[in-house]
């Protein structure tokens, strides 16, 4: 089986510039149609004021260009010669686009020098700091790497799971009876796992299968239509991969779940479950199982490092089994006799 | 374990819609190598119908079919096959 880990991400080298204006900043066109296929190859934004004051060295000049009410005043406070002079300056570089914020404008002649250059000039009313942050989280998004998974993305209990096996090892059958028992959908088949911020993935399907799953001799399925829209939702994070294989007897499969498995996904560690299938042995269940149980984890309860510090106490204790024989069952055993 | 890609262009003209689909991840699935299909580096399991669907390859797309494991060569060719026939609708 093709592992995850050795999957090659898609990764966005560049963007037109006109793709920002799907951005949530409402970006207004000051130069009409000049520059939008330019490109953005930098996810980082950049404010110009050294360049615009002079020097350019080190200049990141590939970067989106945000002109705050810093540039945009200094650019008044000069000289009519010197504004002109400073903006022929830095359009001497192949920069990919202007934004101003506060809906601050430029000089008609100050904007003719962008248009000779291609390069396209936007207005924002949002403040710096807002816009900002607003470009930078979408331009984030649009760089992210992204991984087509085989596979079926269920939410259990709020816990993203991610069930990963062979063709026709029953991922789908056992996404469906999640749903079922009132689980979410995710994906089903086709998951695009996008890596945010480098720090988790979220997971998503596609535009064109959404909340489609075909079941073998059934054929294709519309889970939205059948079981409403309380058993689908449009993204989810990642936070474990079941990856579920044929029983094998040589295999060992861990039995104390002491040693936490991990997989890494595009830099990102995801917990990970390793599942044996036979038949007579309800998946489901054990699915949310483990879901309940990372959220018992990350809640800090863990069941086997509690589990195991009981032992050990006990071993301390030299106590042994005869132990058990001393618990009288007319006290409830439950309560903790020690 | 082998690995083999060829590349395939999409000849019957209403597309890889849900009929050559079906009879896509029909042929692959009786092979026991792992088959993908890609197109713009997006690959997707050729033994999930679903996941060719999601290609939504039009007449005179390119795709490359890769296949690994011990019977590579056979799969490969056998689906290059049914491409070139235009899944019998040419």
């Amino acid at each position: 089986m093709r592992q995850i880990d050795d999957l090659k991400p898609m990764v966005q080298e560049k963007i037109p510039v006109e793709m920002l204006l799907n951005s949530p900043v409402k970006l207004v066109k000051l130069t009409n149609e000049t520059g939008l296929e330019n490109f953005i190859t930098d996810k980082n934004l950049h404010r110009p004021q050294l360049a615009l004051a002079g020097y350019v060295g080190l200049f990141t000049f590939q970067r989106v260009q945000i002109f705050g009410n810093t540039e945009t005043l200094y650019l008044k406070s000069l000289s009519r010669i010197a504004r002109i002079k400073a903006l022929q300056k830095i359009c001497q570089f192949k920069i990919p686009c202007v934004i101003l914020t506060n809906s601050n404008t430029l000089d008609q002649e100050l904007i003719d020098i962008f248009v000779a250059a291609g390069i396209a000039v936007f207005m924002t009313e949002y403040d710096t700091t807002k816009a900002f942050s607003m470009l930078s989280d979408f331009l984030d998004d649009q760089f992210s790497p992204q991984l087509v998974v085989h596979g079926s993305f269920v939410d259990i209990y709020g816990v993203g799971c991610l069930f990963v096996g062979r063709s026709g090892i029953g991922k789908s059958e056992i996404a469906l009876d999640l749903i079922e028992r009132g689980h979410r959908l995710v994906a089903d088949d086709v998951v695009m796992l996008t890596s945010k911020k480098e720090s988790l993935l979220m997971g998503t399907g596609t535009s064109l299968v959404q909340h489609f799953m075909e079941i073998r001799g059934l054929g294709i399925i519309d889970i939205r239509q059948m079981f409403g829209i309380r058993s689908i939702r449009f993204q989810k994070r990642l936070e474990i991969v079941v990856e579920l294989e044929d029983w094998d007897d040589k295999e060992t499969y861990t039995r104390t779940g002491l040693d936490e498995k991990s997989i890494n996904i595009m830099g990102i560690e995801v917990s990970k479950v390793k599942l044996p299938i036979f038949s007579g042995k309800n998946i489901t269940v054990i699915a949310e199982v483990i879901a309940v149980n990372y959220l018992l984890r990350t809640y800090g309860y863990d069941a086997s490092q509690v589990f195991s510090d009981k032992l050990n106490e006990r071993i301390r204790k030299k106590s042994g089994p005869k132990k058990y024989f001393e618990d009288k069952r007319i006290i409830p055993y439950f309560k903790d006799l020690e | 374990m082998i690995i083999i890609e060829k590349e395939v262009t999409v000849r019957n003209r209403a597309g890889l819609h849900t009929r050559p689909a079906a009879s896509l991840v029909k042929l692959s699935s009786r092979f026991d190598s792992e088959i993908f299909l890609i197109r713009d580096g997006f690959m997707i399991n050729g033994k999930s119908i679903i996941g060719v669907m999601t290609l939504a390859a039009e007449n005179g797309c390119v795709l490359t079919i890769r296949a690994e494991g011990d019977d590579a060569e056979a799969a490969v060719n056998e689906i290059a096959d049914l491409f070139e026939q235009g899944f019998g609708e040419i």
